[in-house]
């Protein structure tokens, strides 16, 4: 009789009075036929419909019953999108817009196979994210496990990101039935691609809003997580389902003493970057600065303090805490989310206005009862870092402020507002709080003013 | 270990050569021992302070050291120390109370708490933090409400290397940095070499062998269980762990295919002129273990008459390809006149679960024909008599020291 085991991530069988079909090959170093885990469910069906006796020591799935707590009333387009994924064996990728729900599609999903699930995402904030909602959903029934960002802990439901998967999942790759991958683009990458050979998942589920890789690697997704099953691109849900914003854009002016030492800082670092010769375009283009400057003797030193000196007044400029203060102050019965530029800025600003900070380093569990005080009422306003990259979910908040060093792109700003939430009869608002006066302007200014 | 971007390699006929420095390299020995004074002058201060200090010496002391390295290499350093540090909690509060009280207090105000008090004496920043200072005790709430970030915590111990220790861990890590990108790794293990040292560092790092006898030592292949589905990097952390085991003895010569940058290339050194030193401890019951074999090798040779019966150290290796271990007996007993070959292996002070395999081992090996004699210690304790059942050739046992006259008198 043929038996299948588990063994860091392959399919073993033992047995077997043959040789066996693909993917199997015969391992001369250990002397077994071996095929990567995810042949799991091709190999079972196979077995069963040939009729062949075996037996199954490989798999250590667990039947949960999961029922979701929170009520969901799912709009029409996930409904549809769980059914196509039914059609096509309980495996396959879900193409849906930013803020469009698509953790609503996941939460069903386990549903519906209610057996043990491993949720696949790519950054901490998102783990965090996942972690909260699953909390919400199953968390009576079933302990949420994480895996990544300092946690260990594995459950039935566990929540973990594509780099702890990529060590890991060849420890606990024969714990799930289902496995979820958020951002599933991020999955063709060539490191995460070995990820689902790893796990015998018979069922998987992909959820993205931009399946396409420039590298073509979503040529790849068929076979790592299924077929796209259903696609609705933001244009088919924009106004009906996805919250319309007002953006207002609010200029901060450095003041008379900023802009005097701004300018001076912007001198000096200029003039050395033009005696140098360097460019300044890219990271490299910085690097190579930060190399000449403390290698040149003369001048180097004061080039690199000039650099974080002008950084520091355009990051840190007086009216742009100001303005913060004055917005938090008429907002303060609203609900308002700021996005601040770095995770120390978010610290310095939570310490000012004794408001809570999110950043990637705060803990799963006190993340969650912030965002959950905020969505009670209990806390008012919150501070955020690097939040798109991490496509977190806002909290029924209706006022979003920026704070960002100069303009936005057009589209990062789309995103942010379409992940507000405002309350009935609500207008979402966004401002947009952006230093001027900084830069090129300057140097130009100070060119022309030296010939008078 | 270093984090991939401070790894160094460059190619160099096909080959990939690793970036580094040498001990004598007064230089980087004063820059070593710079950075190993900042971390020492820091204990008992925050980490975000050291790494305030790092930075400028980055600027300071690399380019001096390169021009264009120079950045890297101070980094990597400061990696390496990094891992000899410990770090505390700067505070007995929780942080967490304090600032979950904090922001409660602040958004149960009917306006955003002022900066200053002003005439129409609205709630200030200060009201809030010195209510919470008053309920909890602590002098300074807003200091600590995030002193649980990493900046925060406090540099408890170091242990301090000397500078030549971290110029030669360096190098050891620059080679370690590159293996992560190995798809495989071929070791050739000389003659006279540990060969149980390193199938102990196979094992523990899960790696999957397949063995080949050379015509001196054996050919050693090393990669996991997902290779041969096609080459993958997946075990190169473990090879790169498995590196400063193998460092612990010679003579070896390994070659690693390594995708560099999106090339195959290929890393080869050996142990003559790798000039690499391991800082592995090695094995712990190893350790222990060698004191007894050191003391029989003395008996067996202080023994005048010893029936014709050769010691050898230990050189086979006798492969169990379905355990992925291999047993390296400690001592070959060759007779001269007759050719006869029995293993000689000596169970020290051994875990339960040690035992336990090590004895299923045996079993296994006897099975194959090998003749295998086993001298066990009593502290070894009720696993006795499983053991003598288990091991038909017989056990041995010894108290503190096993004599040649014992395993003399088990021959056959």
């Amino acid at each position: 009789m043929i038996e299948l085991f588990y063994e860091a991530g392959t399919l073993v069988a033992t047995g077997a009075s043959s040789g066996l079909p693909e993917p199997f090959v015969w391992d001369g170093r250990t002397r077994q036929w071996r095929a990567p885990a995810s042949a799991y469910r091709e190999t079972v069906l196979d077995l069963r419909a040939q009729g062949i006796p075996h037996e199954d020591r490989a798999s250590a799935f667990e039947k949960i019953p999961l029922e979701s707590r929170v009520a969901m009333e799912p709009r029409p387009y996930q409904k549809e999108a769980l059914g196509a994924w039914r059609r096509d064996g309980l495996r396959g990728v879900v193409v849906l817009p930013t803020g469009a729900g698509k953790t609503a599609v996941a939460v069903s999903a386990m549903e519906r196979v209610g057996r043990s699930t491993l949720v696949v995402v790519p950054t901490l904030a998102l783990l965090k994210q996942w972690y909260s909602v699953l909390q919400d959903a199953f968390g009576g029934s079933v302990t949420i496990g994480l895996l990544g960002g300092g946690y260990h802990e594995i459950t039935p439901i566990t929540v973990t990101t594509y780099d702890s998967a990529y060590i890991h999942a060849e420890r606990y790759g024969d714990r799930f039935a289902l496995v979820v991958y958020d951002e599933v683009h991020h999955l063709p990458a060539p490191k995460n691609a070995i990820i689902p050979k790893m796990l015998l998942a018979p069922y998987a589920l992909g959820l993205t809003a931009t399946p396409e890789r420039p590298d073509g690697g979503h040529d790849l997704l068929p076979d790592l997580a299924g077929p796209t099953v259903y696609r609705r691109s933001p244009e088919d849900l924009a106004g009906t389902y996805l919250a319309p914003f007002e953006l207002i854009r609010i200029p901060i002016e450095l003041t008379a003493q900023e802009r005097f030492d701004y300018a001076q800082a912007e001198a000096v670092y200029r003039d050395f970057l033009e005696k140098h010769r360097l460019p300044m375009r890219s990271p490299e283009d910085w690097q190579r600065f930060i190399m000449v400057a403390s290698t040149s003797h003369s001048g180097g030193r004061e080039a690199l303090l000039a650099a974080r000196q002008r950084r520091e007044i355009r990051e840190g400029a007086m009216r742009k805490g100001a303005t913060l203060e004055t917005l938090l102050r008429r907002h303060w019965d609203d609900r308002i989310i700021v996005f601040a530029k770095s995770v120390d800025e978010v610290y310095a600003l939570s310490r000012r206005f004794l408001i809570p900070g999110v950043t990637y380093e705060t803990p799963a569990r006190e993340r969650k009862e912030i965002l959950d005080r905020i969505r009670e009422g209990r806390y008012r306003a919150v501070i955020a870092s690097d939040v798109l990259n991490e496509g977190v979910d806002v909290p029924d908040a209706g006022v979003a402020v920026i704070l960002a060093g100069s303009a936005s792109r057009r589209e990062y700003v789309q995103r942010l507002g379409r992940i507000l939430r405002p309350r009935e009869g609500k207008r979402a608002i966004l401002y947009e709080l952006v230093t001027t006066q900084t830069g090129e302007e300057f140097t130009a200014r100070r060119r022309k003013e030296a010939f008078l | 270990m270093l984090r991939s971007e401070h790894v160094m390699a460059r190619l160099y006929r096909g080959k990939l050569v690793t970036h580094s420095l040498s001990p004598d390299d007064q230089r980087a020995l004063d820059v070593a021992g710079e950075l190993c004074d900042l971390y020492a002058e820091h204990v008992g201060l925050p980490r975000s302070q050291l790494e305030r200090e790092l930075a400028v010496r980055e600027e300071g002391l690399g380019p001096g050291l390169d021009a264009r390295r120079g950045f890297k290499i101070v980094r990597a350093f400061s990696k390496l120390l990094e891992e000899r540090a410990s770090w505390s909690a700067p505070t007995e509060a929780d942080p967490y109370t304090l600032r979950t009280r904090i922001f409660e207090l602040a958004a149960s105000l009917p306006e955003p708490p002022a900066a200053e008090a002003g005439l129409l004496e609205a709630p200030t920043r200060e009201d809030v933090l010195s209510q919470v200072a008053v309920e909890t005790g602590v002098e300074d709430p807003a200091a600590y409400m995030y002193a649980d970030r990493q900046g925060a915590q406090l540099l408890g111990d170091f242990d301090r290397p000397s500078p030549g220790e971290l110029v030669r861990r360096y190098n050891v890590a620059q080679v370690q940095g590159v293996l992560y990108s190995a798809k495989d790794l071929v070791v050739d293990l000389g003659e006279g070499a540990d060969a149980r040292l390193v199938f102990h560092y196979v094992k523990l790092l899960g790696l999957i062998y397949d063995l080949e006898p050379l015509a001196h030592g054996h050919r050693i292949h090393l990669d996991g269980p997902l290779s041969i589905f096609g080459g993958t990097r997946k075990y190169g952390l473990r090879l790169a762990k498995f590196l400063p085991g193998l460092l612990m003895t010679s003579p070896w010569k390994l070659s690693a295919n390594v995708e560099w940058r999106g090339r195959d290339t290929v890393l080869e050194l050996d142990s003559k002129t790798s000039g690499l030193e391991s800082h592995y401890l090695g094995p712990k019951d190893e350790r222990e273990a060698d004191d007894v074999r050191e003391a029989f090798v003395r008996a067996w040779e202080r023994t005048k008459d010893t029936g014709g019966w050769q010691l050898e150290r230990g050189g086979d290796v006798l492969p169990f390809p379905r355990r992925k271990v291999a047993l390296v007996p400690d001592f070959t007993l060759r007779h001269t006149g007759t050719g006869e070959v029995v293993q000689l292996e000596i169970l020290g002070f051994w875990s339960e679960r040690n035992l336990v395999e090590r004895v299923a081992l045996l079993r296994e090996a006897e099975k194959q024909g090998h003749r295998l004699l086993v001298a066990a210690s009593e502290r070894l304790g009720a696993s006795q008599e499983a053991l003598s059942g288990a091991v038909e050739g017989g056990v041995v046992s010894f108290k503190e020291r096993l004599s040649a006259k014992a395993v003399l008198a088990a021959l056959p």
